[in-house]
């Protein structure tokens, strides 16, 4: 009976880990050997593997232009989330606590409206209101701020809470520190670690965010992706397969950095 | 002197305004951005899906839910149903079997960042994987092929119902089995220590205690995948290039057609049923919950 349990639990995991792995090893076959699958043989496995696909896409113009607009987007996605939310957070924990739940139901409601939904609306009232708007590729910063709310406002208000913000302030009130300067000498300093990891979380998502920019017509990398490996395809792949291992990679180590500051990561904002 | 009164006033409403003010300055740009950019649009959207030829009716409506786009919500719904009650029961299983693991150890450092990360892949890359694993050229379907197993004759296809649904299980299992552990983690051990002393089975204490409690966050798990799965655009997109059946892609399709006039009203009305579709299961969450918290309770 237990001998039974035991590689039925082997067989689960052998699958699980198969069915994970094999996808990437595949796109990475794919990209990194020049022998078409069909004329693959057990003698020519080892055969023309190389990182050639590779230098094709890096010296590809378009992937360089759409690769700086999207580090671009991730810059001003952070820079717009952490001017909206800082402030505001750390105000609810020191002095509104019972405005809390609304800002907690408000960063969640984004999910309510996935991307491909809003983007139908946003194409309808701003063509017909502020039609120069959509023009500009940074219009996306803001619904990228909004997308990633949920994460980045669990971030900071963990290490918040972490800190003992509300003390803190009652503290620096005592001797005499402005609720501007206890913001800047007190909260900003101790709060960089979470804002660092919230970083981490909107470049992660930005980097590889495609709804929005596809249906809005801007070429950011994702985006120019999808065109450049129609007619590149070897070359495209590698780019997708560097991309992702890159996001896995940030997202892994952001992860693994939240968990050791005992904050609780969680993507569905529940 | 008559004018006492309403410098008293004046003085008592600065008196609000500055006491209210950083309150205001704070929250202005959230507000700003949720309403301008989030609310404004979805009411437009739902607004617009309700007017026709100048009026408010229901004609648009009633098209989203007719013919091919009726079709569309029922295979989206189905590829949603199958992943998320697939990949749910299986990410389940595995926040099951990795709840010994201490929190501190590596190996659930790794699970959790795995599932993090996992969960989160979505769009081209996972689609291309997946293509050259199992797409016509991919390496398995030839692998397969050479020892006799044709996928194309068994019907399975990158494009139909089982290659999707193959290929949303890769985010949807990781984001159950993200969601299911910190309740799985929270279940007291000596629960289970009592069950077994008292001679119960591995399966018998999930079966009459564990299961029943995890119960509300399994439903809520099942639900959020749900909705994870109906709202997947680049993966879909990825997947059947051009011509798709799925809601996100043929939202897509109006979209960019929306010159024929007309069009966009039917884009307006299929998204605010997706709308509709999205909070009513979100709204049966939070009931269900309620219900289920009753039950475990007595």
């Amino acid at each position: 009976m237990t001998s039974v349990n035991r590689f039925a639990r082997i067989s689960f995991w052998v699958i699980l880990i198969g069915y994970f792995l094999l996808p990437m090893l595949a796109m990475a076959r794919f990209a990194f050997q020049t022998i078409p699958s069909f004329l693959l043989t057990t003698d020519n496995f080892f055969q023309g593997w190389g990182l050639g696909s590779l230098a094709v896409a890096f010296q590809d113009a378009g992937v360089i232009k759409s690769t700086i607009l999207s580090l671009q987007l991730c810059l001003a996605t952070i820079l717009l989330t952490f001017l909206v939310l800082v402030p505001l957070t750390t105000f609810v924990e020191v002095s509104a606590p019972q405005l809390k739940p609304w800002l907690t139901g408000a960063t969640v409601a984004t999910w309510l409206v996935p991307p491909v939904a809003l983007v139908v609306g946003v194409a309808a009232t701003f063509r017909e209101v502020f039609p120069g708007f959509l023009v500009s590729p940074f219009a996306l910063t803001f619904f990228y701020s909004l997308w990633t709310l949920p994460f980045t406002y669990r971030a900071i208000d963990g290490q918040l809470r972490l800190i003992g913000a509300k003390n803190l302030f009652e503290a620096a009130q005592s001797v005499g520190c402005g609720p501007i300067l206890f913001f800047f000498k007190v909260i900003l300093p101790n709060l960089k670690s979470s804002l660092y990891i919230s970083a981490t979380l909107i470049f992660a998502s930005v980097l590889g965010e495609f709804t929005f920019a596809s249906l809005l017509l801007k070429q950011t990398m994702p985006v120019y992706l999808w065109s450049f490996q129609a007619s590149q395809t070897r070359a495209g792949f590698a780019l997708a397969l560097v991309v992702m291992v890159a996001t896995a990679l940030i997202l892994g180590f952001a992860v693994a950095r939240m968990r050791r500051r005992g904050l609780n990561f969680s993507a569905t904002g529940i | 002197m008559w004018s006492f009164p309403p410098a008293a006033i004046l003085n008592n409403a600065m008196k609000k305004i500055r006491k209210f003010a950083p309150a205001l300055i704070v929250a202005a740009p959230f507000v700003i951005l949720m309403s301008v950019f989030l609310v404004w649009p979805t009411l437009t959207t739902i607004e617009k899906a309700f007017i026709h030829d100048d009026e408010f009716s229901f004609f648009n409506m009633a098209r989203a839910m007719s013919g091919t786009y009726r079709d569309s919500f029922i295979l989206t719904a189905q590829l949603s149903f199958i992943t998320s009650i697939i990949g749910g029961g299986i990410g389940l299983l595995m926040a099951i079997l990795l709840r010994t693991l201490p929190v501190e150890s590596k190996s659930r450092t790794l699970a959790d960042s795995w599932s993090a990360v996992a969960s989160q892949l979505g769009g081209l890359p996972l689609a291309f994987a997946f293509i050259a694993l199992l797409g016509t050229q991919g390496i398995l379907t030839k692998i397969l092929e050479a020892i006799g197993i044709d996928l194309v004759e068994l019907g399975f296809s990158l494009t139909g119902l089982a290659g999707w649904a193959l290929v949303y299980l890769y985010f949807q299992i990781p984001l159950m089995f993200l969601i299911m552990t910190p309740a799985v983690t929270s279940l007291r051990s000596s629960w289970f220590e009592s069950a077994t002393s008292m001679g119960a089975s591995s399966w018998q204490f999930w079966r009459a205690v564990g299961i029943p409690i995890l119960l509300p966050t399994i439903v809520t798990g099942f639900v959020l995948l749900f909705v994870n799965s109906f709202s997947a655009y680049a993966t879909a997109y990825a997947l059947s290039t051009g011509a798709g059946q799925l809601i996100p892609l043929q939202i897509r399709f109006i979209l960019q057609g929306n010159v024929i006039t007309g069009e966009d009203e039917l884009g307006f009305a299929i998204v605010t049923w997706a709308l509709i579709l999205l909070a009513l299961s979100l709204v049966a969450v939070t009931l269900l919950q309620r219900r289920v918290s009753r039950w475990t309770e007595q």
